[in-house]
């Protein structure tokens, strides 16, 4: 496997700065949930969204749950761009009357998120939110309300901070941008 | 429901506590696999916080997929000792080399279970890494390779560890007090 620094091509949001961030997040979060201490529920999308749905919830201050959800596409190939999503791991909460944050590590073209989106919604959540970390907005394919947003980003190809390339180097510990002519899976 | 400081003991072991010995382990883990592609499965919800810490402090770069698991039947434990898979890995572990990643163990009879299940696709080499280790539970013999603390027989939360689903956001170990904790009403 190769080192990253051979295909880094800058490091867009360095650790200080997601850091610095996040609090303010958790933070902003805590304040507009202060009446629904006790009936919140974070819900994140597997693999990408655990680091930092792990950090911004260590800056929540108002009680709340934690649930994992993992979804893949039918058929093969890439995610389609429309049709159902295929949930592998649903939640083991009941949301019916809680207080929903849905918390994703980006949001690209927004097919799948407004999937999952409309999906809860039938469970009839007291309320439904979206936080997301990175907001790729030029890739939007579907309209997608993003309450809590992190940093928008350019069409870059990032990795680092819980997002992959090829499943390797979700470990490091701030967002970068690949270098794509140097960039050679294994 | 209650807040935490109602119910808590007493801090088993603190946040910089914590974040010293996560690092300790990263090298240690670093130095181990230095030459090895290494997959880390996070055993969700618990590991979850522990994991994404782990990740950060390593000096290689790993590969990260999750499993979720939960017993058959009433209670902590069915007869029969075996578990249900509600997420199942993504990745064929055949001749890789897995690092399982897990919060507590007590009984290690889920550990155990799990272990016996994933030997059965022939990784390269299975490992296990926990947070926690509260030795004087152990019913059945099972491998720890890395142990962050050692813990006594108490009732813990925090760090990715809930009471009643609630408390995993907290960046220390707490011990309960179970005098003073009332049970959430379902």
């Amino acid at each position: 496997m190769q080192s990253y620094q051979k295909f880094l091509s800058e490091i867009l949001i360095d650790e200080r700065a997601l850091q610095k961030r996040i609090a303010e997040l958790g933070a902003e979060i805590s304040r507009d949930y202060r009446d629904a201490d006790g009936n919140l529920v974070l819900i994140c999308i597997l693999r990408g969204g655990v680091v930092f749905m792990v950090d911004l919830m260590r800056h929540i201050t108002v009680r709340h749950q934690v649930d994992f959800m993992a979804v893949s596409s039918y058929g093969s190939g890439a995610r389609q761009t429309t049709g159902s999503v295929r949930l592998s791991l649903d939640l083991q909460t009941d949301i019916c009357g809680k207080d929903v944050l849905l918390v994703e590590d980006i949001v690209d073209s927004g097919n799948t998120i407004a999937y999952v989106l409309e999906f809860l919604q039938t469970r009839q959540p007291h309320s439904l939110k979206v936080c997301a970390l990175l907001d790729k907005e030029e890739r939007r394919e579907t309209p997608v309300p993003i309450d809590y947003c992190g940093f928008k980003i350019a069409n870059k190809f990032v990795f680092g901070y819980g997002l992959d390339l090829d499943e390797y180097y979700r470990n490091l510990p701030f967002i970068a941008v690949v270098d794509v002519d140097k960039y050679h899976p294994a | 429901m209650q807040d935490y400081h109602e119910f808590m003991d007493e801090i088993l072991v603190d946040e910089s506590t914590i974040a010293r010995r996560v690092a300790e382990l990263g090298a240690q883990i670093s130095k181990d696999y230095q030459d090895k592609d290494l997959l880390i499965v996070c055993l969700l919800r618990g590991g979850m916080t522990f994991t994404a810490d782990l990740m950060r402090h390593l000096t290689i770069n790993p590969e990260l997929d999750c499993m979720s698991l939960s017993s058959y039947g009433v209670g902590h434990y069915s007869s029969t000792g075996n578990v249900r898979v509600n997420l199942d890995l993504r990745t064929n572990i055949e001749g890789r080399h897995v690092l399982l990643v897990e919060d507590i163990v007590d009984s290690g009879r889920t550990l155990a279970h799990v272990l016996n299940m994933l030997r059965t696709r022939e990784p390269a080499s299975l490992r296990v890494c926990v947070l926690l280790d509260k030795k004087m539970r152990r019913e059945v013999p099972v491998q720890v390779d890395y142990v962050g603390f050692d813990v006594p027989d108490k009732y813990v939360f925090g760090y990715g560890i809930d009471i009643d689903e609630h408390c995993r956001h907290l960046p220390f170990i707490a011990s309960v007090d179970l005098s003073k904790y009332k049970k959430p009403s379902a």
